[in-house]
């Protein structure tokens, strides 16, 4: 597995930037850059009532300050791969940009409250994830993903498929538990480089809006 | 940047273990600093009619929730003016001179503010630390607690892995799960292991905070320790609670005469993105007196699943020992961490491990795991049981009782294939999905889930979520295993059962020995003055130490 | 004699409490239990029981095969948490004896409610008339005097650090 070099450059050249400049944090998504995809904002999301739909909740950094997962999956990818998972089982996705809270259970959670099927998906930009059930708590789950430098674009494929079992009320085989102890000493630090990124575009009082995804290319 | 000629040296130096670890430089605005943050409140106290009005620089006005908790129910009001008024130093200097009993000490820093923690920490050097680690903690015999996980949640080799590292000297034993619905099957599993390998041992599963207690309720576990606090308003809110109804819950643990331990640790709040610019160890310091004030007994801290944010900073490592020692400092047990992979660096994870392992602690690891790594459904301790005998010749070099003891294969051989019987037993009793001779057999002599097979998962599930709804008690377990002709562990788990009525192991840092018996803090309080007081290795516990199996005995050539 | 009439006077509270409330708890022999009577389970059986009111001596695991000891006797009844907060009071731990003593008052209410009361005291679940409704039926109906001041007390920091449902953009 290869250290993105070029992410962990990216975020230091950015914070050095606001080091140095003092420049104030983004109060809201900033503009899209190359990231594969496309995504425009159709308004507050609603509650669906299509038992066949599963949603994905995905932050304000995902696709747009970001544009690949810590072990550099594109953006384009996770949701081409997750939305492939979904539609082979024969369900409709729709996606969602949270902004209240950046953390994954939380997203996951909305993203399940507001699927006509009850399931949900919550991505962050480093590429944790997680599958929820609306009647579940916040913090539990259905399948959790935790470790996000062993996700690949397969495993973000069958978590859209075991989502999208759930939703059709099957007891899917959950995706294998991968686990590697050593994740941790070597992207934990830079995950939380990350995370606090990602925290930045955090808005308490702005409410989920449904996204149109665009791939590109 | 242009390619120049490399020095051979240096490239051997970039393919050592320790460059394959994160290592990054503070961030200071957003709090991944360890110790110190030049954003940190400065220590300050006004108190009238018995209420805190202003802490650490802050009118209660203005107070969040955490701080308004920790005024109301954590700080010794009638001892804050009197403790505040002391230094910084002059407070580190109490906590290591062996002529200020512990009871004083205890006294004056319950009534200190997180500013103040934090600062009397910054006055001391590691070895400092440790010093005062031995005389602070709450209870005087050290002990130890192992991680038994299974990245195929098998049931089987669960209750074989819990039974061995009962056996071996663990005297908590924690899982938690790779599938969130095996939950309910881990929990037998380590109930019956752990009894096997040796009465008393106290199991947990570390899962969602109701889940626990509906588990704990029901008498599958014996305590609770993933009740998480955090040091900053938000990042509670994320973890779901609030200091209230964290306390609620403590409440509602010891009303069913449960044990339970809160859980922190420094870098949650950074990695979450939400430190406020504070250090790390100024907000693990509100964790802990947040603990203190909900009345629970002990918390389990050490940055655990977050040390490798810690762990990327300088100072780090001390801060970590530091947050274990402020715990001891309020008189609260403390499971001190070493829990959770850190380092690639052989080197560097057995340095990181000494602060806790020489002075001591009630539970020097709070996860060692009794698996292979890769079965570590925490994400690897930062030692397992492939460490286990570098971890006995350590206890026998330099004569530290680290909680563990030399184990024959025979033996270990044994206690495995009986509770993988037991699990054999009471799957069938219940009518879950059958564990065939073969399985037995694989669970008995295995290292992990690489040598046993795989378990029609979808049909365990249902089963364990039938366990939940029907409502299994620790009770009908016991009934289900003596029919069964395990009548020791059945009595056992009576014992067990027995503990919730009596509420001894409620006090703080109790564990529970073969017989029965409860040692906490009230029986077994810390008496270090210096040299030749405090815990005391008896010639029995030595011998045993001592006894490595594969040493060369003298006599024998 | 300073002793025996303080022991007189205490047993006098108590009294007045059980008359009160009906439901105070009973003076253990000879006062207030201090670290010298721990553990309890050896040092003083005679005085622990289980909710059902068997001795605990006598659950062992043939009470059990025989029925006469069931799962419901293996629970902490309010009088051995109060004499655990003694305990913990007389060495010197003022805050786990106050969480035993809230501990007393919630083992009436049943698991299915701890568990809902307890969500329910998570941030944004609940309005503060909600709150207060809980308070309400903690104090009236389960006599947990203690535990109701606390939910009031959350129910005036949620309002003020607004934790309350319908705070978050978000919350339905």
């Amino acid at each position: 597995m290869q250290l993105s070099q070029e992410l962990i450059q990216k975020v230091i050249a950015e914070v050095l930037a606001e080091v140095m400049n003092g420049a104030p944090a983004p109060s809201s998504a900033p503009e899209a850059e190359v990231s594969g995809i496309v995504c425009t904002e159709k308004g507050k999301a609603a509650r669906g009532t299509d038992p066949r739909e599963v949603v994905v909740a995905v932050t304000p950094a995902f696709g747009t300050t970001f544009t690949k997962t810590i072990v550099d999956v594109p953006h384009a990818e996770v949701l081409r791969q997750i939305f492939a998972g979904i539609e082979e089982e024969g369900l409709r996705v729709r996606v969602i940009r949270v902004y209240h809270t950046a953390d994954v259970a939380f997203m996951a959670h909305q993203a399940a409250k507001l699927s006509g099927s009850g399931i949900g998906i919550g991505v962050l930009s480093r590429g944790t994830s997680i599958i929820h059930q609306k009647d579940l708590n916040p913090l539990s789950n259905l399948e959790l993903f935790p470790q996000s430098p062993l996700l690949d674009p397969l495993t973000f494929r069958a978590i859209g498929k075991n989502a999208a079992k759930y939703a059709k009320g099957e007891q899917p085989t959950p995706v294998p538990t991968k686990n590697d102890p050593m994740a941790r000493p070597r992207y934990q630090g830079l995950a939380a480089l990350l995370h606090n990124k990602e925290a930045r575009f955090i808005d308490r009082n702005k409410a989920p809006m449904e996204i149109s995804v665009t791939f590109e290319g | 940047m242009a390619q120049q000629k490399r020095s051979k040296r240096f490239e051997v130096l970039e393919n050592r273990a320790v460059h394959k670890d994160g290592f990054i430089g503070e961030w200071i605005d957003v709090g991944l600093i360890a110790m110190g943050s030049p954003n940190d409140p400065k220590p300050s106290i006004k108190v009238q009619n018995g209420k805190v009005v202003e802490m650490d620089g802050k009118t209660r006005a203005n107070f969040d929730m955490i701080e308004q908790f920790v005024a109301d129910y954590s700080i010794d009001t009638s001892v804050a003016e009197e403790a505040m008024s002391k230094s910084c130093l002059e407070l580190a200097r109490m906590l290591v001179d062996i002529n200020v009993p512990r009871d004083e000490v205890r006294r004056l820093f319950g009534a200190l503010t997180p500013a103040k923690l934090a600062g009397v920490m910054a006055e001391m050097n590691i070895v400092e630390i440790m010093m005062a680690m031995q005389k602070m903690r709450c209870r005087q015999t050290p002990a130890n607690q192992a991680h038994v996980t299974s990245a195929k949640d098998h049931p089987v080799l669960l209750a074989a892995d819990a039974a061995e590292a009962a056996l071996r000297g663990f005297v908590e034993i924690e899982t938690t799960v790779g599938v969130v619905r095996y939950a309910p099957f881990n929990a037998l599993a380590l109930l019956i292991g752990g009894q096997v390998g040796r009465p008393g041992t106290l199991s947990q599963d570390a899962l969602e905070e109701a889940f626990e207690l509906q588990i704990g309720m029901r008498g599958l576990t014996a305590y609770a320790e993933t009740v998480s606090v955090y040091g900053t308003e938000s990042v509670f809110v994320d973890g779901d609670d609030t200091p209230w109804s964290k306390s609620f819950l403590a409440s509602a643990y010891a009303s069913r005469g449960l044990k339970m331990r809160f859980t922190s640790g420094t870098g949650s709040e950074v990695q979450m993105g939400a430190a406020e610019g504070r250090s790390m160890l100024y907000l693990e310091a509100r964790c802990v007196m947040v603990t203190k004030g909900a009345g629970v007994q002990g918390l389990q801290n050490g940055s655990i699943s977050c040390i490798g944010v810690p762990g990327a900073v300088p100072s780090g490592i001390r801060a970590i020992a530091a947050e274990n020692l402020i715990t001891m400092a309020l008189d609260l047990e403390v499971a001190s961490g070493n829990d959770q992979t850190f380092s690639h660096s052989d080197l560097r994870r057995v340095a990181r491990t000494i602060p806790q392992f020489f002075p001591g602690t009630d539970l020097i690891f709070s996860g060692y795991s009794a698996t292979p790594n890769y079965d570590n459904m925490f994400a690897g301790s930062n030692w397992d049981i492939e460490d286990v005998d570098d971890y006995l010749a350590l206890q026998r070099d330099f004569r530290v009782d680290g909680g563990l003891k030399p184990v024959s294969e025979d033996e270990v051989i044994a206690a495995r294939n009986k509770a993988a019987r037991a699990m054999q037993a009471i799957f069938e009793e219940f009518g879950f999905p059958p564990i065939t001779d073969e399985e037995v057999e694989l669970a008995t002599y295995a290292n992990g889930s690489k040598d046993v097979g795989t378990r029609n998962v979808p049909e365990d599930l249902k089963a364990a979520e039938r366990l939940m709804k029907e409502g299994v008690t620790g009770i009908d377990v016991a009934k289900a295993l003596a029919k069964r002709g395990f009548r020791d562990i059945a009595a056992a788990l009576v014992m067990m059962m027995k503990q919730r009525v009596s509420g001894d192991y409620l006090q703080t840092s109790a564990w529970i020995a073969s017989d029965g018996t409860v040692y906490s803090a009230v029986n077994d309080p810390n008496t270090y003055q210096g040299p030749g007081t405090g815990y005391q290795m008896s010639e029995e516990r030595w011998n045993e130490i001592k006894a490595i199996p594969w040493a060369v005995n003298p006599e024998d050539i | 004699m300073a002793q025996m009439n303080e022991q007189l006077v205490a047993e006098v509270v108590r009294q007045v409490l059980q008359n009160m409330n009906g439901k105070a708890a009973p003076a253990p022999k000879g006062g207030k239990l201090t670290a010298a009577d721990y553990p309890l389970a050896s040092k003083r059986p005679e005085i622990l029981k289980s909710p059902k009111g068997t001795p605990f001596n006598e659950l062992t695991l043939e009470a059990v095969e025989n029925g006469k000891a069931t799962f419901e006797d293996f629970r902490i009844t309010p009088e051995a948490l109060e004499m655990q907060a003694q305990i913990a009071e007389s060495a010197g731990r003022r805050q786990i004896a106050q969480n035993l003593r809230r501990a007393a008052e919630l083992t009436k209410v049943p698991d299915e409610r701890i568990l809902e009361i307890y969500n329910l005291l998570r941030p944004h679940r609940s309005t503060k008339e909600e709150l207060e409704g809980i308070a309400e039926e903690l104090e009236t109906k389960f006599g947990a005097k203690v535990c109701a001041a606390f939910v009031r007390e959350s129910a005036e920091v949620y309002a003020r650090r607004k934790l309350l449902r319908g705070d978050l953009p978000s919350s339905d």
